[in-house]
């Protein structure tokens, strides 16, 4: 099977797009969420056929209008997803199939302006983090709102919780999460303390890089990385010390997400404002025999290990580079999905994870 | 092909002044109803009403916008004799808008002219918070303020005499070190033998002070507005007028020869372009925002656009004019625009939306080319 | 020139009487308000037309390449457009043929588009619906005119031989006869000739000059084993056909050309196919025969379609330069002058080879400069902009081309969503480009933080760092108003302006004397390097960290800094005060914190400022203070230094 980039225009700029998850199988669904529309922006719900000819034509069955840039979009199970805004209100979403092949896109419940300033102007809502039904919304406001989608109202508002912008956010265990800034501090908050403050902090670099995204290894959630403006990927084991344990400089612009596979924690996926899709593999070769990692493996987890870190890679550009910024990706399977500022999204299939 | 969005001024009298922020998404308004009005462009395109108060005692004559580096800030002149300078204060009650109350301070008050001011004007901003101001009585005022986080203290730079009665002022936007600051100002004195009415002054960092360099002697008829067009990284500055007719004229430093004393360089003025379609008195210029197209608007109740072509010639390239005898009802309600029919998201309002009307034309013939 | 211009009506009697005065908003729209001018001196009254109900019209230019269904056009062409760009700057020896492969892409996408629109006509309703079809005309015509163009400018035609190329633009443009041929022949029924459309197909397809597939048809034909059908397919299938590889010269083949036809004519004259009369005037239009050919131009086929078909029979090695020629002849003959459409009028100035006036004549598209931008740029990199002229002075087509991508670039710019592509236009100015991205990319609106950061990535990429400072400039504003200090100054240090950041760090200090709250520790305490831009911003650093190792109760490390901030000339005049008072702190300390030499410090610094009228009711204080701890310190380091001695 031949690796395929199939490309389609949308006439929107794409800020998110993620599968929507099948419990039983490949997913042929999936959303994408605009920026930057002069009046209105949209969620889309897409899905796609294989034709014969194997090229595969992605259509829209619903389009739900939405106000404000969209930041963020995460599925919570199948049939519900949570969205965020640049005009700081979150949505719970709900996708009910109405007959065959329709669907039905509502709004469950809605946040409304829980990120703003003091003088009442809209902070965006840059991302959020869920922990099965548990939320954790951050903002250009500083401010950490903890949601519950069962809830209608915010559980609870840490206010001014940092004084730069807040641009993402994970959960680390249940009751603790990680935040990363504008001035690339990344803070530890444990959600039980009645404080307002991080139980520890430490820098992305020395130079105060903004970071930009974050991730968690899918077995191993102690391990974290970050993406920064810069375009590099900084590691660290949060069961060792603060200190990053690699530092990988990948892209030449902004870092826009970064993805394990969840079921071949050996491969991630990366794209960047700089135009570029890249598959990352470690290089089994340098460990046992090909072997996938597991918990019990940790002495030589590559993304942790900071000896020539550079050899235990192979990179893959999926695409040629684009013009424009890839502003987000999602995997499913042996497929990826990337939304880009050029308005198009492009399905790449038969991605070479499995030997 | 052009549509419309109307904005009801609410002003009691005719507007003098429309002025829009350095991103088009706020409008100032001032009137003779001695009121300024200042309207924010919402998500949706609509335009409404954020703050409205009486600012001085006269008519109101220009309203101009700072810089945004330098904080929501305008200015405005008027014909009780002083100059004004508001900066935006936004509380934490919400107002009109789901934002906060917004009000505009008064941080200054010039009062050093005994006349009408007649214009006003902020400076480049790379030179700080510079505003020059000009009079009937023929005095050009240029103030600073050191501190551009503190606007309540202003101090009165340099006063220049220019001896006829002054109606209009621009700065020359250049963002060019090897140009000094120049300002250009008009007079609307009747006196066709007094001479040229375009004054060029210049700023020599030598003497520290604003020298006349030139007079524009091919201008005698009063001038009404004035405008430097942005300089698009050109050897040469264009300087559009408002005189009988619309004027561009051209300014270019002439080299190694510069003022022992001064240091600055004299000006090979040439009339770039001359247009008298408008057949009458033109009242007001203005440049786009990258100096490609120049509006003008005269007696014969007409804006006209003017464009230049790639072999910098200048074409007129259409006419916007008022009309109110082919208003149909029907024509209004046809009119709203497309995403007034997409579905409304919840928590929109549907007056939130910016209706645009369809103008009509009253030429069958070919649009001209724009080149 | 007036007869030229357009006037456009502002709705509204007040403008009328008034006057109208208009002032631009941003790139596509101006703001008209009605207006008079009044002689400052006169005395200040109500005008004429007040009170009034003045409206403000905000006019903008209408773009329908912003509408959804047509905005793939401008992403996809963009790409297209920027492989034009890395061809032309790659080197690339056979560029041409490149050149020519980017040209059809540029067509694919507008053949996409326009299945596009049809499938959305299908859909939609009313006014929609006509203004899809509105699209479709234009887009049409733009396929129409791009496909010649590229015959005739870009393709490299071996020998000149145009025909067969202009053949297949008229068979791709009308593909009626084709499909009706293929129906035909797939149905098996015995006597396609009673389907209505079987002579038309048979005639359109000659006239298109597909032979094979007017046998196929005349095989098809009930009586085709008839010897009038039996003699012409047999004829038509000797009928020669100019093919440049075909190793004959054109000489050579213009003798078996009028061999065939004389040949074929005396098969007429003698009758032969004069009991079909459908086929007689097949065979007839085969040999160019006048009155046939007078026949045909009634038909409803566009003339160039007719030229087409003309040439093929008449003069098959026609040689591009000579097409106008035969087109104005062809546009003479089916009487076309007088309704000359504007599309006509483009095809018959490609066929002249006229560039300029094409050019001319495509500006005037109402597809807002997407059409002119793009293939005049395809045709400075293919050499035709070279010597051309225009009202009898030299066109340069440098900037010929960089002033339609200024215009196009600028539009997009000008859409609050399309920016980025508007830049890439920009980029490929080469004279007045950057300098047109500095005015238009500080303009764009910023929003949100991300939208600002990507603007400013653009401005970083173009090497433009006043314009970063100027964005990160007014951010910082922005976040004041916001009440956020603490982000004000993140991007205060972005801005790299060491004065500007003084004045927020300035902010930090007088809200601490206001409050006695040091705000933002978070940000404070991770300055780094970064606080050395500004003098203020690192007395404000080190400020903070006073403050950080006396919460700590290290009293000593406090006192050093304290110490060395009034030791600095970097404590501002209204600080001091608060500096010395703290001072009272640690000088009364109940461990001795300040040795004597750093009290002396403090006692020198104190005498500079005792004139500071904010400090008059505490110096005596301080004084005390000083003395008492001097007298502290003194005896200690005595003891400690006869330890040591």
């Amino acid at each position: 099977m031949v690796q395929n980039v199939h490309g389609t225009y949308i006439s929107e700029k794409i800020n998110k797009i993620r599968w929507r998850p099948d419990a039983f199988s490949y997913s042929y669904a999936f959303v994408t969420g605009s920026w930057d529309n002069d009046s209105q922006n949209s969620i889309k719900l897409w899905r796609f056929e294989e034709g014969d000819d194997m090229d595969i034509f992605p259509f829209t069955i619903q389009s739900f209008p939405f106000q404000g840039d969209i930041t963020e979009i995460k599925f919570i199970n199948p049939d519900f997803c949570v969205a965020s805004s640049s005009i700081g209100s979150l949505s719970y979403l709900k996708f009910t199939t109405v007959h065959k092949g329709d669907t039905q896109i509502t709004q469950e419940n809605r946040w409304e302006k829980i990120h703003k300033f003091k003088n009442n102007d809209n902070s965006s809502c840059t991302g959020f983090a869920s922990y099965n039904n548990d939320i954790a919304s951050v903002g250009e406001d500083g401010c950490i709102n903890l949601l519950n989608v069962e809830h209608k109202n915010v559980i609870r508002s840490l206010n001014e919780a940092d004084s730069s912008c807040l641009n993402c956010v994970t959960f680390l265990k249940h009751s603790e999460i990680l935040t990363g800034n504008s001035r690339g501090q990344m803070k530890i908050w444990d959600l039980r303390s009645e404080d307002v403050k991080p139980c520890s902090t430490f820098m992305l670099s020395p130079d105060q890089v903004a970071s930009t995204c974050l991730t968690y290894h899918p077995t191993q959630r102690h391990i974290v990385i970050a993406g920064d403006e810069e375009g590099s990927l900084t590691v660290w084991d949060l069961r060792q010390n603060t200190f990053p344990v690699n530092l990988l400089s990948a892209h030449s612009e902004s870092v826009a997400e970064i993805q394990f596979h969840p079921d071949h924690p050996d491969q991630m996926f990366s794209c960047s404002f700089s135009g570029e899709l890249w598959h990352w593999i470690t290089n089994k070769s340098s460990f046992h025999g090909g072997k996938l990692l597991d918990v019990s493996e940790v002495e030589i987890n590559p993304w942790s290990s900071t000896d020539q870190a550079k050899n235990k890679f192979e990179v893959f550009m999926l695409m040629p580079k684009l013009h424009k910024p890839i502003n987000s990706i999602d995997l499913n399977y042996n497929r990826v999905l990337c939304g880009c500022d050029n308005e198009a999204l492009y399905l790449i299939d038969n991605i070479n994870i499995y030997n | 092909m052009f549509e419309a969005q109307e904005v009801n001024a609410e002003h009691k009298d005719l507007i003098h002044d429309v002025a829009y922020d350095f991103y088009g998404e706020r409008m100032a308004t001032c009137s003779s109803d001695q009121y300024v009005k200042v309207w924010d462009q919402n998500s949706e395109g609509k335009w409404n009403l954020t703050s409205s108060w009486k600012a001085h005692s006269g008519s109101v004559w220009k309203v101009t916008w700072a810089h945004p580096e330098f904080g929501q800030v305008l200015a405005t002149c008027s014909f009780d004799r002083t100059a004004a300078v508001w900066e935006e204060l936004v509380g934490e009650t919400p107002g009109p808008g789901e934002r906060g109350t917004r009000h505009w301070v008064r941080r200054t008050n010039l009062v050093d002219s005994r006349t009408s001011v007649t214009d006003v004007k902020f400076g480049p901003r790379t030179q700080g918070l510079q505003l020059a101001t000009c009079s009937a009585d023929g005095v050009i005022r240029i103030y600073e303020a050191p501190d551009v986080m503190n606007l309540s203290q202003w101090t009165l730079q340099h006063e220049i005499q220019c001896k006829l009665s002054c109606s209009c002022l621009t700065w020359n936007p250049s963002l060019s070190k090897n140009h000094p600051l120049m300002l250009a100002v008009g007079s609307d004195d009747t006196n066709l033998s007094a001479g040229g009415k375009v004054f060029i002054y210049e700023y020599s960092d030598n003497i520290r002070r604003w020298i006349k360099t030139d007079t524009i002697a091919s201008v005698t008829d009063p001038v009404h507005d004035i405008a430097f067009s942005p300089n698009l990284g050109r050897s040469f500055h264009l300087l559009a007028i408002a005189t009988k007719d619309v004027r561009i004229i051209s300014l270019a430093p002439i080299p190694d020869n510069a003022n022992t004393q001064s240091g600055l360089n004299k000006l090979d003025i040439q009339t770039a372009a001359q247009f008298d379609d408008h057949g009458c008195m033109v009242w007001r210029v203005c440049w786009n925002i990258t100096g490609t197209i120049l509006a003008s608007s005269g007696d014969d109740g007409c804006v006209r656009m003017f464009k230049m072509n790639y072999i910098n010639a200048w074409k007129p390239v259409a006419v916007l004019k008022g009309d109110g005898s082919h208003i149909s009802n029907e024509g209004h309600r046809s009119s709203v625009s497309s995403a007034a029919s997409l579905p409304t998201p919840p928590m929109a309002a549907v007056s939130q939306t910016a209706r645009y009307i369809k103008l009509g034309t009253i030429s069958q013939s070919r649009e001209a080319p724009w080149h | 020139m007036d007869a030229t211009l357009k006037t456009f009506i502002i709705p509204n009697e007040l403008c009328r009487r008034a006057g109208i005065v208009g002032t631009w908003v941003r790139v596509n729209e101006l703001g008209v308000f009605p207006s008079q001018h009044i002689k400052t001196t006169n005395s200040d009254s109500v005008s004429l037309y007040g009170p009034s109900d003045a409206s403000v019209f905000n006019v903008r230019q209408q773009v329908v390449l912003f509408e959804p269904i047509l905005r793939k056009l401008v992403n996809e062409a963009n790409g297209i457009f920027l492989s034009v760009q890395e061809l032309m700057g790659s080197n690339v020896p056979d560029y041409k043929s490149e050149l020519l492969k980017l040209s059809r892409q540029y067509r694919s996408i507008i053949r996409a588009c326009l299945e596009n629109l049809q499938e959305e006509t299908v859909r939609a309703k009313a006014t929609y619906k006509e203004e899809l079809q509105n699209y479709i005309t234009i887009f049409y015509s733009v396929e129409c005119i791009w496909h010649l163009c590229e015959i005739l400018f870009v393709e490299n035609i071996p020998g000149g031989i145009v025909l067969p190329h202009l053949l297949e633009w008229v068979r791709f443009h009308f593909p009626k006869y084709e499909r009706n041929a293929a129906s035909l022949l797939r149905e098996d029924v015995i006597g396609a000739e009673l389907q209505p459309c079987y002579w038309e197909t048979v005639i359109g397809s000659l006239m298109q000059g597909r032979i094979e597939l007017v046998q196929a048809l005349l095989e098809v034909h009930s009586s085709a084993d008839g010897k009038p059908f039996q003699l012409a397919i047999q004829t038509l299938r000797t009928m020669p056909l100019y093919n440049i590889y075909g190793g004959i010269s054109v000489s050579e083949f213009n003798l078996k050309w009028k061999h065939w036809v004389l040949d074929t004519q005396s098969k007429i004259e003698a009758k032969m196919f004069s009991s079909e009369r459908h086929l007689n005037l097949v065979m007839r239009l085969a040999v160019g025969d006048e009155v046939a050919w007078g026949e045909m131009q009634t038909h409803r086929e566009p003339w160039y379609a007719f030229l087409a078909a003309s040439l093929f029979f008449k003069e098959p090695t026609v040689k591009a330069f000579e097409l106008g020629q035969f087109a104005r002849q062809c546009i003479a003959k089916v009487g076309g002058a007088v309704k000359m459409r504007h599309l006509d009028q483009v095809l018959l100035a490609s066929m002249e080879l006229d560039i300029i006036q094409v050019i001319k004549e495509i500006q005037q598209m109402s597809e807002n400069g997407w059409f002119v931008s793009h293939l005049v740029d395809l045709l400075y990199h293919a050499g035709r902009l070279e010597g051309l002229y225009s009202d009898e002075t030299k066109v340069i087509g440098s900037r010929l081309r960089e002033s339609f991508l200024l215009d196009y670039g600028t539009l997009l710019m000008g859409h609050h969503s399309l920016w980025q592509v508007g830049l890439n236009y920009l980029d490929h100015c080469p004279t007045e480009g950057l300098s047109t991205i500095e005015l238009l990319l500080p303009a764009l609106p910023l929003k949100s933080e991300a939208r600002t950061q990507k603007i400013i990535r653009e401005a970083h990429k173009r090497d433009m760092p006043q314009i970063v400072q100027s964005i990160c400039k007014v951010h910082t504003m922005d976040s004041i108003s916001k009440g956020r200090l603490g982000n004000a100054l993140t991007w205060g240090l972005k801005s790299q302006d060491g004065g500007f950041t003084s004045l927020i760090a300035d902010k930090f200090l007088r809200k601490y004397k206001e409050t006695g709250v040091l705000l933002n520790e978070d940000l404070l305490d991770n300055l780094g390097s970064s606080m050395l831009i500004s003098d203020r911003l690192i007395f404000l650093g080190k400020y903070f960290e006073f403050h950080k190792e006396y919460r700590l109760k290290n009293y000593k490390e406090a006192a050093n800094i304290l110490i060395s901030l009034l030791a600095s000339k970097l404590t501002p005049r209204y600080f001091w005060d608060t500096l010395l008072c703290d001072a009272i702190n640690l000088l009364e300390n109940n461990v001795m914190v300040i040795s004597s030499t750093d009290t002396y410090t403090l006692l020198h610094s104190l005498e500079e400022k005792c004139e500071l009228p904010e400090l008059k009711d505490k110096i005596d204080l301080i004084r005390l203070g000083a003395a008492r701890n001097l007298s502290r310190a003194l005896l200690y380091e005595m003891q400690l230094d006869k330890k040591y001695t």
